[in-house]
């Protein structure tokens, strides 16, 4: 993070070679397109060495760091180009594909993610694809399934606290 | 917002479905609330962890020698041009902490080992003080005008043998209603509690300045304080103080910087 906060060339190549493609996947997933992918991707890294001071590691992983930034870039994005207040997502209906894919260096969070959100019901891990992925409030939800809000938001709360658990139980020795 | 209504929208504040106001009200509230910073900071962290999930796809060539070239072309101007005003106050703020910036990273000894860990957390720590004081300064005063020569900061460290350490920050205007921050962190002994936070002028005058009652993971809280009636000049003395009024933290605030 030093080598970062200097502009160091080496420090920002290392962070890209390990984020640099869930940044990208992430952007096009929520922009639809790998143009808009690949300017959040730089977005993010710029972002990054701006607040690489108050990065604090003993607040979180610089992975989680990092993801929400690309997270919050590209829904502020959405807002600006739709005009609503609140995101549009656009990938709807689609669940994130959770099958091992052949990688020549499997990241250590991709695996920490899938092993957490097996700790999920299908229930829970499409109930989250639909928000984090697809932009859909628990009022939304809660309509188009026809359940109360309440519930809506109890069950959210309880499947990150469960992914959350899960990260831990693994951080664990 | 109280805490219930806010703790009712973190998780869709962690996966940021919520529309702008709400989401800029939570933010208000989680300046001011170590607790539900603590909740919100777990939701988050769990909410990231979903974008790993996702199937990798290829990307572009060359992608990388872009994010470098951008980072570079950054770097070889001063990041935060679109704050001025803000960076210049915190950087006039952080002039004050050149002395004794190594005694908060060796708070946090625990998490550093090595000198220049303990520097950079020193630094770390002081960026996220001022960044943090900078934010809440921006929600008390009228209009968000920072006067630069008015804000002041301070080291808390233990007193004898004793843990944790933190900051005091003060404003103190002629202009506008004085006020006062302390952060603390690294206090392990939850039997302190409640912690009392006073101000000393070199009469030894106290003023109260606000009352801890619980402390987060981290054995950290935070206190604020607008005083109306009182100005904070020459109450310099920061004491951090038990139940039975024995000093835990204390520290000076430099108001002549």
């Amino acid at each position: 993070m030093e080598g970062l906060l200097g502009g160091n060339e080496d420090a920002v190549r290392a962070l890209y070679a390990r984020y640099g493609r869930p940044i990208f996947t992430l952007g096009l997933r929520l922009l639809g397109s790998a143009e808009a992918a690949e300017e959040l991707t730089q977005d993010v890294f710029l972002a990054a060495w701006r607040k690489a001071a108050r990065f604090d590691p003993a607040r979180g992983r610089l992975s989680t760091w990092l993801m929400t930034i690309a997270h919050n870039l590209a829904v502020d994005r959405l807002r600006r180009e739709t005009g609503v207040t609140r995101p549009h997502l656009v990938l709807v209906d689609e669940v994130p594909e959770l099958e091992w894919v052949d990688e020549e260096e499997p990241l250590i969070e991709r695996d920490a993610a899938i092993r957490a959100l097996e700790s999920l019901s299908d229930a829970e891990k499409r109930l989250l694809a639909r928000a984090y992925f697809g932009g859909l409030t628990a009022r939304e939800i809660a309509e188009a399934d026809g359940i109360p809000l309440g519930t809506v938001k109890t069950r959210l709360r309880t499947a990150l606290i469960k992914v959350r658990r899960a990260n831990q139980d693994k951080e664990r020795p | 917002m109280t805490c219930l209504e806010v703790r009712e929208l973190l998780p869709e504040h962690a996966i940021g479905v919520l529309g702008e106001l709400e989401h800029e009200r939570i933010q208000r509230h989680l300046q001011t609330c170590a607790g539900c910073r603590k909740e919100a900071g777990d939701l988050g962290q769990a909410a990231s962890t979903l974008a790993f999930a996702l199937a990798p796809v290829p990307v572009p060539e060359g992608l990388g020698d872009r994010v470098v070239a951008r980072v570079r072309r950054a770097a070889g101007a001063p990041p935060g041009t679109r704050r001025r005003a803000r960076t210049a106050t915190v950087a006039l703020v952080a002039a004050a902490l050149v002395f004794g910036s190594l005694g908060w990273g060796a708070v946090m000894a625990g998490r550093a080992e090595r000198f220049a860990d303990r520097a950079a957390q020193a630094q770390r720590e002081q960026a996220i003080a001022i960044e943090h004081f900078q934010q809440v300064l921006g929600n008390v005063i009228p209009g968000g005008s920072l006067p630069d020569n008015e804000t002041h900061i301070g080291q808390l460290a233990p007193v004898a043998a004793g843990t944790g350490g933190g900051f005091a920050l003060q404003l103190v205007s002629p202009r506008i209603l004085d006020f006062v921050m302390v952060i603390v962190n690294g206090l392990d002994d939850p039997s302190v509690l409640p912690l009392r936070v006073q101000l000393v002028n070199d009469r030894g005058r106290v003023l109260r300045a606000g009352r801890i009652d619980a402390l987060d993971a981290n054995g950290g809280a935070e206190v604020y304080h607008q005083f109306r009636t009182q100005g904070l000049g020459g109450f310099t003395t920061v004491n951090v103080v038990d139940p039975a009024g024995r000093p835990v933290l204390t520290g000076t605030v430099d108001q002549s910087s």
